[in-house]
């Protein structure tokens, strides 16, 4: 489960622990408040019982169903611990409300005098259990089994639960600890219970603080704090006395804060979901544009290859027409099957690449000699060069040093700006001219320069040109600069172009030349 | 095989592409011309002669279609074959809608290029000859005179040398006269001739515009 998309999963934010803070310190605030007025009794309030009953019922529901929807997403088993815990002492209310003596005398349920305060320790002490074993567990430990059927399963066996105790705790008031001396007094025996809820109380803010895990552990430990500021409240300062002011202003805070808690749950929950429907539009924005991205590539890749293709089969049917007319012209067919030749080297060249620009294994370096790379390149070129009636020439510097670099790669790149150089003249006034040079640098680098006289660059954003799916050919992929930039930085150079006078552009490279070249003493073309 | 003193202008911007056209035109006997741009193109002086446009949809500076629209409004437009790396329907659509012959996607069958480049030169070929007889009859309307021009609509529609006099004032004698002059002038042999001149010369008044010559 992705934690970092569920803000109650990822850890605490400075703002939430200092809610938490605040919260908690006006608890203690309140507390202080109310205690001097805590004995007093208020009489005849009982009718304010079910109401607070029924708020402790719906926010404790609430809360269990939220987290039993976050065990949904997450599987943890003290995730689903605790949503039943909250689902218990939720359901535990409605007993409780009802058997509490004077609040619904018509259900002839207020002669066990015992059965609220029976029902009233289990609330306190099985609801701390569940936090817990919730801080305990393992948020890696995931039940088996299908999340909706142990949910319902949970809930089926929190309501048997329920109504089993309730079945015993109404009809054997006699059995049960003898919690109260009358209806609104505790006995000495309730001692223990606060007590002890007090201990689990502790026991579960240590277990929690020690995990500090999410953000969901510092709202449990605020709904710990105030559960333990109640029972302070009803069971210290109050002196036990029920439907004091002191047990009203506990019952009071303690709703109040959960409700507080649960608000704050209710929006992280929202927050998560905006956060997720943020997260999958991003995600299908960002696919979209890898996929547009992809559509332009392979467009662009398919007219290059098709370019070519379709000059090659327009000058094999030339070539077959000049041969079936009445009088075979064998040197006009010669010449479209020479084409043919030449523009399916070219394509083969289109091809490779690409296949270079994406190639695997770029990291094979060998030492290679720069010289014999641009020769090669510039024979490869021979025919467009002269096609486009440009003359080529070159300075190349005699014991270049040699480089260390792929040499697949780096004939790319020169083939790429040689190609460029070509295409920038096409077109332009004559005298058309190619010059390469290579020479040494200063710290011990090649320095490699191809000029044109072509447009140049004058008008066009120097910056730019390096960017993917920059062109300004009409039948450019604007791939190819970027590829030559990102190879000749990647082998530790710099490529950059200037405007040539009076007309034309330079483009030139740097490679770093170790000065002791590797012993592997054959330079590879 | 197409013969007859035509020529065959071809429009593209990737060279080996230019060559490889020109050889297959040549091949089957038309005069080619190729140039790399649509500009280069509107700077030659065009010759007299019934032709034809191998036009590439994709070019640098102004684009296939863009010329196509311009070429369409011009005082000597010609037809067209395109010719594209990317078969694209739409714009296909817009360039079938604007009048081209064809339009072929690379590589195209070598046949569909020429059936396409034939097809378009005679499609040339018969406008300019339309174009070529309506110019005679408009010299020959030109040595109207006015009353002349008068009448001719009203024979044209029918009527009776009577009706015309009554409708001009004039004597039936008269309109007797200048009718032969028309049909004389106009060089009618028939009356129905002389109904089919007056349509065309008053198809082109109506047109009158370079457009609606165009094929």
């Amino acid at each position: 489960m992705p934690s970092g998309l569920s803000p109650l999963a990822s850890p605490p934010t400075r703002y939430q622990l200092r809610l938490a803070a605040s919260l908690s310190a006006l608890l203690v605030l309140a507390l202080l408040v109310t205690a001097p007025y805590a004995r007093q009794p208020a009489a005849s309030t009982e009718a304010l019982l079910p109401a607070y009953a029924a708020a402790v019922l719906v926010v404790e529901l609430l809360t269990a169903a939220l987290l039993m929807a976050l065990f949904y997403v997450q599987r943890s088993r003290a995730m689903l611990l605790l949503a039943v815990g909250y689902l218990l002492s939720g359901v535990m209310a409605v007993p409780w409300a009802l058997t509490f003596p004077g609040v619904f005398d018509a259900l002839m349920l207020d002669g066990a005098l015992q059965g609220t305060a029976s029902i009233a320790a289990i609330r306190r002490l099985s609801f701390p259990l569940f936090v817990i074993a919730y801080a305990v567990l393992s948020d890696r430990e995931f039940p088996s089994g299908s999340a909706p059927r142990i949910i319902l399963g949970s809930i089926a066996s929190v309501l048997a639960v329920v109504a089993l105790a309730t079945w015993f705790i109404v009809s054997h008031d006699d059995a049960l600890p003898q919690f109260m001396v009358d209806a609104h007094n505790v006995s000495g025996l309730w001692r223990f219970v606060p007590a002890a809820a007090v201990a689990l109380y502790g026991v579960g803010l240590i277990a929690l603080g020690l995990r500090r895990r999410s953000m969901l552990d510092i709202w449990l430990m605020v709904v710990l704090f105030t559960l333990l500021i109640e029972i302070l409240l009803i069971s210290y300062i109050s002196g036990g006395i029920r439907l004091s002011v002191g047990w009203w202003a506990g019952r009071f805070y303690g709703l109040t804060s959960a409700s507080l808690v649960l608000l704050v749950l209710l929006s992280e929950a929202t927050t998560v979901h905006a956060r997720l429907a943020r997260s999958v539009l991003a995600e299908r924005r960002a696919r979209q544009n890898r996929l547009t991205a992809m559509e332009a590539l392979s467009a662009s890749i398919a007219h290059e290859v098709n370019q070519p293709l379709a000059s090659m089969v327009t000058n094999a049917s030339a070539g077959l027409r000049w041969l079936e007319r009445d009088q075979p012209h064998i040197d006009e067919a010669k010449a479209a099957f020479g084409r043919i030749v030449t523009e399916g080297h070219h394509a083969s060249k289109v091809v490779t690449g690409i296949r270079t620009m994406f190639l695997k294994g770029a990291q094979e370096r060998v030492p290679l000699d720069l010289n014999h790379l641009i020769d090669a390149v510039l024979t490869q070129c021979n025919d467009e060069a002269r096609l486009g009636r440009i003359s080529v020439s070159t300075a190349l510097e005699a014991d270049l040093p040699p480089v260390i670099g792929n040499p697949v790669q780096l004939r790319q790149v020169v083939t790429n700006l040689v190609d460029n150089a070509v295409d920038a003249m096409r077109g332009t006034a004559e005298p058309r001219f190619l010059r390469v040079t290579s020479q040494r640098h200063e710290f011990g680098e090649v320095l490699v320069a191809i000029a044109d006289s072509g447009a140049g660059l004058a008008g066009v954003d120097k910056d730019r040109i390096f960017e993917p799916f920059f062109t300004t050919k009409p039948d450019g992929m604007g791939m190819g600069l970027m590829f030559c930039q990102s190879t000749i930085e990647a082998h530790g150079g710099r490529l950059w172009a200037v405007d040539d006078v009076p007309r034309g552009a330079i483009f030139r490279f740097t490679l770093p030349a170790p000065a002791t070249a590797p012993r592997s003493s054959e330079p590879i073309r | 095989m197409s013969a007859d003193r035509s020529i065959v202008f071809v429009v593209d911007d990737d060279p080996a592409m230019r060559v490889s056209l020109e050889s297959l035109l040549r091949s089957v006997g038309y005069s080619v011309a190729s140039f790399e741009s649509a500009r280069d193109f509107t700077l030659m002086q065009r010759p007299d002669l019934p032709g034809c446009l191998v036009l590439d949809v994709r070019l640098p500076g102004l684009s296939g279609l863009e010329f196509q629209r311009e070429l369409g409004r011009s005082a000597n437009p010609l037809p067209i074959v395109f010719i594209t790396g990317h078969g694209d329907v739409p714009m296909s659509v817009a360039a079938m809608k604007a009048g081209a012959v064809e339009f072929l996607t690379k590589p195209f069958r070598d046949q569909e290029l020429l059936d396409g480049v034939h097809r378009a030169i005679e499609l040339d070929r018969r406008a300019r000859a339309k174009a070529t007889m309506l110019a005679e009859l408009r010299a020959r309307a030109a040595t109207m005179t006015p009353r002349e021009r008068e009448i001719l609509p009203l024979v044209a529609a029918g009527q009776m040398n009577k009706q015309i006099a009554q409708a001009l004032q004039l004597s039936e004698v008269t309109v007797k006269v200048h009718r032969a002059q028309v049909m004389q002038k106009l060089r009618a042999k028939t009356v129905a001739d002389l109904v089919r001149i007056a349509d065309r010369l008053a198809a082109d008044a109506d047109a009158n515009q370079p457009d609606d010559t165009r094929v």
